[in-house]
């Protein structure tokens, strides 16, 4: 009897678990133990402490302490910028969808498709849209500056265009999140005075609260990963000044030259371990503000 | 009470009116990329910006496909193929580990889960360098096995698929035991009908998943040949920097399969994004 249900067992968890040792459970592991080793991806990983964390961080004659400087830098002021107007650009749009104005279902159905299209599809157009040759900025506005490689345009273009992309998913989520606060509440509060953002800030964002965390921590995690939006846009620059740590990473382990695997490794181990320090603070500042 | 009902109409009103301007910057972009790919060579190199060719033409398409070194169409099928072997694969591998994670009765099954879901706080930039390696050492780059298999082994569906599977009334499959079936005939006559909203969703995402992925090909796939369109359309980028047309035709191209599934499946891609961040 028991060992039928072991085969059981295996026939339905065991692909999956085979699946996620290998691409996921050893990877973790093995990507923590290189970063402390140099190692070209093909010869033998050799140990070397921590050199490859002091570089990064401390050792200012080395390149990869400029990379990081610079990477984890423009990385962080991106997801400073762009995940605030991620939240909220998209929970506007839901409020307004939500007062059910005429076609309200088609502006939801032109708003989220954006998310559906491939960043280089939409990178593509965006950046001879952009250009001042092809875009519409010379022939309209007279403009003369070539906005994606001058600052501060460069960044505006880049989260510009990470809302145009990105936005739907957390307003679809939004919309159906505002459906579902209680309508006697609002009509309780309109009966006792509170005016239309009053009853936003006191009702609806409460009401929402789990929804907004949710999107919250989710958009932090997935815009600390930017990569192509500057990759294919700006090309990092004006003057590295777009410059992600994801390109970086990218770069070290598999651009051209002798792979640094695991001085790129290091890196990601930093990155990961902000991503998760940021999304930790997130999840504890949302249970104190709960009390 | 009357004056109310005024005001909420030109509430309603300007509501319209600032959704209808979002909208059209929405879908700007969009209209002249599929225009700007219909104008011909000499039209756009002139400059002056407008959105409708003043002669339409095929020219950009004919140009795109009939060029060596960024074969599209090879890519689009290479994207086909990748997408739908994905999506195939994602979906046998969760249905089966959903029904394991909610109607066997192994120990330690809830704490095992627990775990899994405690891996979804691990950020996947971790993973990228040594997953190359594991790929690699298969002798798995350049072929489809590479970017169709590492993806399936993601926590996100197989959560999905359990929690919908918990749904379902337990009295059914406890009827069929009685009756005599294995886990095998309940997994397959009861749990899998059941199911088909939620392996719909897990459907539509894995397959737009791995369309859209950038990153993880680009690394994979060496060969030129190899590519999905996604990662190929920065090779094309980089190839017809001064010719927007045939970049636009390309673009469209690479747009089109998961437009043509949103035509179809509008609702299911909208009510999906709220299962995952509607269970509380």
């Amino acid at each position: 009897m028991k060992k039928k249900i072991n085969l059981w067992t295996l026939l339905f968890i065991g692909p999956y678990f085979i699946l996620f040792i290998i691409f996921f459970l050893i990877p973790a592991v093995f990507g923590i133990a290189v970063s402390f080793t140099e190692w070209d991806m093909y010869n033998t990983p050799e140990f070397i402490g921590l050199s490859n964390y002091n570089k990064i961080l401390f050792d200012s004659s080395s390149i990869y302490y400029d990379q990081f400087r610079i990477g984890m830098g423009n990385t962080i002021l991106f997801v400073l910028i762009a995940v605030p107007l991620c939240v909220f650009v998209p929970l506007l749009i839901a409020v307004l969808l939500n007062m059910k104005p005429r076609g309200h279902r088609v502006f939801q159905s032109v708003l989220y498709m954006p998310t559906l299209f491939s960043i280089s599809a939409v990178m593509i157009i965006w950046s001879f849209l952009l250009s001042l040759s092809y875009g519409p900025f010379k022939t309209w506005f007279d403009m003369s500056t070539d906005l994606k490689s001058t600052q501060p345009w460069a960044w505006i273009c880049i989260i510009g265009v990470t809302i145009w992309w990105c936005m739907g998913a957390n307003m679809v989520i939004y919309v159906a999140a505002l459906s579902g606060v209680p309508q006697e509440q609002l009509e309780a509060a309109t009966i006792d005075g509170a005016g239309a953002v009053i009853r936003l800030f006191k009702i609806v964002i409460p009401n929402i609260r789990f929804q907004l965390l949710f999107t919250a921590i989710t958009t932090t995690v997935a815009q600390f990963n930017i990569y192509g939006q500057p990759l294919m846009l700006t090309s990092g620059g004006p003057n590295n000044s777009t410059k992600v740590l994801m390109m970086y990473i990218q770069e070290n382990a598999f651009g051209t030259g002798i792979s640094n695997a695991g001085m790129s490794s290091a890196m990601a181990i930093l990155m990961g371990l902000i991503i998760m320090l940021v999304s930790t603070v997130q999840f504890a500042m949302n249970r104190r503000s709960e009390r | 009470m009357k004056t109310n009902s005024i005001k909420n109409k030109v509430l309603i009103t300007a509501c319209f009116m600032i959704l209808l301007a979002i909208c059209i910057i929405w879908i700007f972009p969009m209209i002249w990329a599929l225009l700007t790919a219909f104008q011909s060579e000499n039209e756009i190199q002139r400059m002056d910006f407008h959105i409708l060719p003043v002669e339409f033409t095929f020219e950009n398409y004919a140009k795109l496909f009939h060029n060596d070194s960024s074969p599209v169409l090879r890519w689009f099928a290479n994207s086909l193929v990748i997408a739908l072997g994905h999506m195939g694969l994602v979906l046998v591998i969760v249905a089966l580990a959903g029904y394991g994670f909610t109607r066997l009765h192994f120990k330690g099954r809830d704490g095992l889960f627990l775990i899994l879901m405690a891996t979804m706080m691990f950020p996947s930039v971790m993973n990228l360098i040594p997953n190359f390696k594991i790929v690699d050492s298969f002798g798995w780059t350049n072929t489809y096995l590479a970017v169709i298999v590492p993806g399936a082994a993601g926590v996100t569906n197989v959560f999905l698929v359990r929690q919908f599977m918990l749904g379902i009334p337990k009295d059914l499959d406890e009827a069929a035991y009685v009756d005599g079936a294995n886990h095998w005939q309940v997994f397959w006559n009861i749990i899998l009908p059941n199911s088909k909203p939620v392996l719909m969703v897990v459907a539509l995402f894995s397959f737009t998943g791995a369309w859209n992925d950038f990153l993880w090909p680009s690394i994979v796939m060496r060969d030129v040949d190899m590519l999905p369109i996604t990662p190929g359309l920065q090779l094309l980028q980089g190839q017809y920097m001064t010719y927007p047309g045939i970049a636009m035709a390309g673009a469209i191209l690479a747009i089109i399969p998961t437009f043509v599934l949103y035509l179809f499946a509008q609702k299911k891609f909208m009510e999906s994004m709220s299962l995952g961040s509607g269970i509380k």
